[in-house]
C-alpha cells in the first residue's frame, strides 16, 4: 500500500498512457480509414470503408473522452495549460470530430448528392481531427511557455516546422493503422488496394519518423542525449525493437498476410510510444525557456488520485469486458447491415 | 458592441452557446432510452407486434438525436481546458474526475451497448438485446448524475478547502453529495423525462392529427400520458424543493430570481413579485405587480419568514437580473401550461375520446401537444439560464469569479472558434430537422419483423 501511495501520480501517468495508447491503436485506425477514403474514387468502395468501422468507431472515440476527463481529474494543471496553449489545434480536432461523427448517421439518411457530401465529411473530418491531434502533439513536444502555472505564450506558438513534421507523422501513422485494419477486414479489390496503401504509408512513416528524430535532437538535445548515451538507456533498446518490428511489418505486407501487418503495426506504435515516453519522463510539459513541469508538479491532490484509483480498479476491467464483447458480437461482417437498416 | 471585443464576455458566450445547444440532445437521449426499455419490455412480455414496431420506430429518432448529442458533447469536455483554464486549475481536484467518471462509468457504457441496440437485432438473443437497451438507458441517466454532481458542486462548493484560490479535496463524498446535488439531479432528470414525453406526445399527436396510423400512435400517446400523470406532479414537488434549497444555500440567486431587493424586517412578510422591472442602477424595481406575503410563504412556509434581499450584497456581487428574473418566469409559465395540457388530455381520455375514430376531432388538444415540443425545450433552457446566470458573478459560488476563470486568450481566437461553432451547429440543426421531417413523413416501417 505504501508503494502505491508514494507513487500515485506515476501510477496515474501509466493509466493515462494506457488510455492514450489504446485510443491511438483503435481510433487511430478509424481516422486513418477516414483519410484513406479521400484517396478512393469509387463511391461504393468509399462506403464499404466507412461501414467497416460503423459499429466500433464510437466506442473507440470514447477512449479519448475518458482520457480527457481522467487527465483533467488526475493532472488538472496539465489539462488546463496544454488545452489553453494548444487552443487552435484542439478546436480543429473538435471540429473534425463533429464532421466525422455525424457522417455515419447522416449518411444513412441522405440520398443522392447528400450521400457524397457526408462521405466527404467523414473523410475531411477525419483528416482535420488527425491534423489537430498531430499539431497538438508537436506543439506539446516542442515546448510550451508557462508562467505562474498558466500559459504565457501566444495561441500560434505551435505553428512551426517541428509541429508540422509531427502532424505529418501522426497522419502517416494513422494511415498505416487504417490500411492495416482494412486489410484484416476486407477482401478482393479493396484489400489489394489497402496492401498498396499500407506499403506507401509505412514508407512515408519511416521517412517522417526520421525527420521527427532529427527535429527532436535539434530542439531537445537532452532527450536525444538519452537516446545515444552509453551504456545504452532503455530508450535505445525500444528503438532497436521498433526497427525489428518495422522490418517484420513490411515482410508481412509482402507475404500478403491478413492479420500480421496490423499486429506488427501495433507493436511499432507501442514500442515507439514507450520509448518516447521514457525519453520525456518525468517531464509532462517541456518548456523552451523556463523549467519544465514534471509529473508531480501537475498532479491533483493525493486524496483525489487515491479515490480515482480505487474507482478505476473496479471500472477498467468491466469496461474491457464489455468493449471486448462488443467487438466479438460484430466480429464478422454481415451483408446489408448498416446504419439505416439493422 | 464593446462587449464583443472582451474575451471574457466572448468566452462566456462561447460556453453558453455550446452548452445551450448541447443540452438539447442528451435530454431526449435520457428519456427516450427509458421509453425504449419500456417498449422492449412490453414486447418481450406480451409478444404484441405493435410494441416491437414502436421500438423500431422510436429507435430511428433516438439514433439521429444521439449522433448530434455525441459530437456536440465532446467539445464541452475539452472546453473547460481550452477556454476556462484558470477554472480548471482552481476546481480540477474535484471537477475533473467527476467528468472522468461520467466518461468511463456512463458514456462508455452507452457507447458500447448502443452498437448492439442499434445494429444487433439479428445478432444477439432478444434477452441480450433488451439488456443492451437497459445499459444504454442506464448510461444516459448515470451520465446525467455525474454532470449534475459536477455542476452542483459549482453552486455549493463543499468537501474541501480553497488554498491560494485552488480547491484541495478532503471529503469526496461531501463534495459529490453537496447540498445542491439531490435537487439538481432530480430536477434535471425529471425534466429529461418530461421533455421526452412531450416529444413522444407531440409526434404521436402529429400522426393523430393527420389521421395516419391512429391505432398505432394512440398506443404511444396513451403510454406517454400515463407516464406524464406520474412525473409532472412529481416535478412540481421537486421544483419547489429545489427553490427552497436555493433560498437556503444561494440566497442572492433567489433574490435575483424574484427581484427581491430589501430583506423583510422581523414580523413583516416579503411580497412575491409576479412581474417586475428590476434596475441595478437604482437598486430597486421600476415597477412591480406583487402579491403580499407570498414570497415568505413559498420559500419559508411562514407568512413572515425572512427572505434575504439583493441589497445585502454589493452591486458587483449581484447577478444579471433580467435574465434570471424572466428566465424563471418563462420556466414557470411553460411548466404550468404543460400541466394543464396534460390534465385536459387526461379528461378527454376519461370521457372516452381517445379512440381512433374520435381523437382526430380534438384538433386543439393535438395542436397543444405539437406546440409543447419546442416549448418544453424552451422551459428547460430557461431553467438552465436561471441556474447559471443566477450564480454570476461567480463561476464557483462565492469563491472564484467567472472573470477570473477564463483562459488567457486573445479576443480574435475566441471569436473565431465561437463563429465556427455557431456555423457548424446551425448546419447540424438544420440537417437534423430535415432528416427527422423525412423520417416522420415516411412513418413507421411495418415490414420489419423480429
Amino acid at each position: 500500500m505504501d508503494l502505491i501511495n508514494a507513487n500515485l501520480a506515476n501510477i496515474w501517468l501509466l493509466i493515462i498512457g494506457f488510455f492514450l495508447l489504446y485510443y491511438t491503436l483503435t481510433d487511430g485506425a478509424d481516422l486513418g480509414i477516414g483519410i484513406l477514403t479521400l484517396f478512393m474514387r469509387d463511391q461504393e468502395e468509399k462506403n464499404a470503408m466507412m461501414q467497416s468501422i460503423h459499429t466500433i468507431w464510437h466506442g473507440n472515440q470514447t477512449w479519448l473522452v475518458i482520457l480527457g476527463g481522467m487527465l483533467f481529474g488526475a493532472f488538472p494543471l496539465f489539462y488546463s495549460i496544454v488545452l489553453s496553449a494548444l487552443y487552435i489545434p484542439f478546436i480543429l480536432m473538435l471540429f473534425g470530430f463533429i464532421f466525422r461523427g455525424v457522417a455515419f448517421e447522416f449518411h444513412a439518411h441522405a440520398r443522392g448528392w447528400g450521400k457524397m457530401f457526408w462521405l466527404l465529411s467523414f473523410g475531411l473530418g477525419s483528416f482535420i481531427a488527425t491534423l489537430g491531434q498531430g499539431f497538438a502533439l508537436g506543439g506539446l513536444m516542442g515546448g510550451i511557455a508557462v508562467q505562474a502555472d498558466s500559459f504565457a505564450g501566444k495561441p500560434t506558438d505551435w505553428m512551426n516546422w517541428y509541429s508540422a513534421v509531427a502532424a505529418l507523422g501522426v497522419v502517416c501513422g494513422y494511415l498505416m493503422l487504417g490500411s492495416g485494419y482494412l486489410i484484416a477486414r476486407t477482401t478482393g479489390r479493396l484489400q489489394q488496394w489497402s496492401y498498396s496503401a499500407a506499403r506507401l504509408a509505412g514508407g512515408l512513416t519511416i521517412i517522417v519518423s526520421a525527420a521527427v528524430y532529427v527535429g527532436t535532437s535539434i530542439r531537445h538535445a537532452e532527450m536525444a542525449a538519452k537516446w545515444t548515451a552509453w551504456p545504452p538507456s532503455p530508450v535505445y533498446f525500444f528503438a532497436i525493437l521498433t526497427i525489428i518490428a518495422c522490418v517484420r511489418y513490411f515482410r508481412s505486407l509482402h507475404q500478403q498476410k491478413r492479420l500480421a501487418p496490423l499486429i506488427w503495426n501495433w507493436l511499432i506504435i507501442i514500442l515507439s510510444f514507450t520509448g518516447l515516453s521514457i525519453g520525456l519522463y518525468p517531464e509532462m510539459i517541456p518548456s523552451m525557456d523556463s523549467a519544465p513541469l514534471t509529473v508531480q508538479d501537475v498532479a491533483a491532490s493525493e486524496t483525489t488520485l487515491r479515490f480515482m484509483l480505487v474507482v478505476m480498479a473496479v471500472l477498467l476491467p468491466i469496461i474491457l469486458i464489455y468493449t471486448s464483447y462488443n467487438y466479438w458480437i460484430f466480429r464478422n461482417k454481415k451483408e446489408g447491415e448498416g446504419y439505416a437498416g439493422g | 458592441m464593446e462587449l464583443f471585443s472582451d474575451h471574457i464576455f466572448l468566452s462566456r458566450l462561447h460556453f453558453a452557446f455550446t452548452a445551450i445547444f448541447h443540452i438539447i440532445w442528451p435530454v431526449l437521449t435520457i428519456g427516450l432510452s427509458l421509453f425504449l426499455v419500456v417498449l422492449e419490455a412490453r414486447w418481450l412480455m406480451t409478444r404484441e407486434l405493435r410494441y416491437y414496431n414502436h421500438a423500431r420506430f422510436w429507435m430511428r429518432l433516438f439514433l439521429l438525436n444521439f449522433a448530434v448529442g455525441v459530437v456536440s458533447g465532446i467539445p464541452m469536455e475539452f472546453q473547460f481546458g481550452t477556454n476556462w483554464s484558470a477554472f480548471s486549475r482552481a476546481g480540477g481536484d474535484i471537477f475533473g474526475h467527476l467528468l472522468g467518471f461520467e466518461a468511463s462509468m456512463a458514456f462508455m457504457l452507452e457507447a458500447s451497448f448502443l452498437g448492439i441496440m442499434a445494429f444487433g437485432w439479428k445478432r444477439v438473443s432478444p434477452g441480450m438485446h433488451f439488456f443492451s437497451t437497459c445499459m444504454v438507458a442506464l448510461g444516459g441517466s448515470l451520465s446525467a448524475f455525474w454532470i449534475m454532481a459536477a455542476n452542483s458542486w459549482m453552486q455549493t462548493p463543499v468537501g474541501g478547502e480553497f488554498v491560494n484560490n485552488k480547491f484541495l479535496l478532503t471529503d469526496i463524498y461531501a463534495a459529490i453529495w453537496n447540498p445542491d446535488t439531490f435537487w439538481g439531479i432530480t430536477h434535471m432528470w425529471l425534466a429529461c423525462l418530461e421533455i421526452s414525453l412531450f416529444v413522444i406526445g407531440g409526434i404521436s399527436a402529429w400522426y393523430l392529427w393527420r389521421g395516419r396510423y391512429p391505432d398505432f400512435f394512440l398506443t404511444s400517446f396513451k403510454m406517454m400520458l400515463a407516464a406524464a400523470v406520474l412525473i409532472t406532479p412529481l416535478q412540481v414537488v421537486i421544483g419547489h424543493g429545489a427553490g427552497k434549497s436555493v433560498t437556503h444555500h444561494q440566497p442572492v440567486k433567489l433574490a435575483a430570481m424574484e427581484a427581491h431587493w430589501q430583506t423583510n424586517p422581523e414580523g413583516q412578510g416579503a411580497a412575491w413579485n409576479i412581474l417586475a422591472w428590476p434596475d441595478k442602477k437604482i437598486q430597486d424595481n421600476v415597477w412591480t405587480v406583487s402579491l403580499p406575503y407570498a414570497l415568505s410563504l413559498i420559500t419559508t412556509e411562514s407568512l413572515t419568514g425572512q427572505v434575504k434581499g439583493l441589497r445585502e450584497v454589493p452591486v458587483e456581487d449581484q447577478p444579471p437580473l433580467l435574465l434570471t428574473f424572466y428566465g424563471f418566469r418563462v420556466m414557470l409559465v411553460l411548466g404550468g401550461l404543460m400541466v394543464l395540457l396534460m390534465l385536459w388530455s387526461l379528461w378527454l381520455w376519461k370521457k372516452g375520446e381517445l379512440t381512433a375514430e374520435r381523437v382526430g376531432r380534438h384538433k386543439w388538444m393535438l395542436f397543444g401537444w405539437m406546440a409543447a415540443v419546442p416549448l418544453s425545450y424552451l422551459a428547460m433552457e430557461a431553467g438552465w439560464v436561471v441556474r447559471e446566470v443566477g450564480r454570476q458573478p461567480w463561476v464557483i459560488q462565492g469563491v472564484l469569479r467567472t472573470s477570473d476563470g477564463v483562459s488567457p486568450l486573445p479576443t480574435e481566437t475566441v471569436a473565431a472558434s465561437l463563429l465556427g461553432f455557431v456555423a457548424i451547429y446551425l448546419l447540424l440543426f438544420v440537417v437534423f430537422i430535415f432528416f427527422v421531417w423525412r423520417l416522420l413523413k415516411k412513418g413507421p416501417d411495418f415490414s420489419l419483423n423480429p
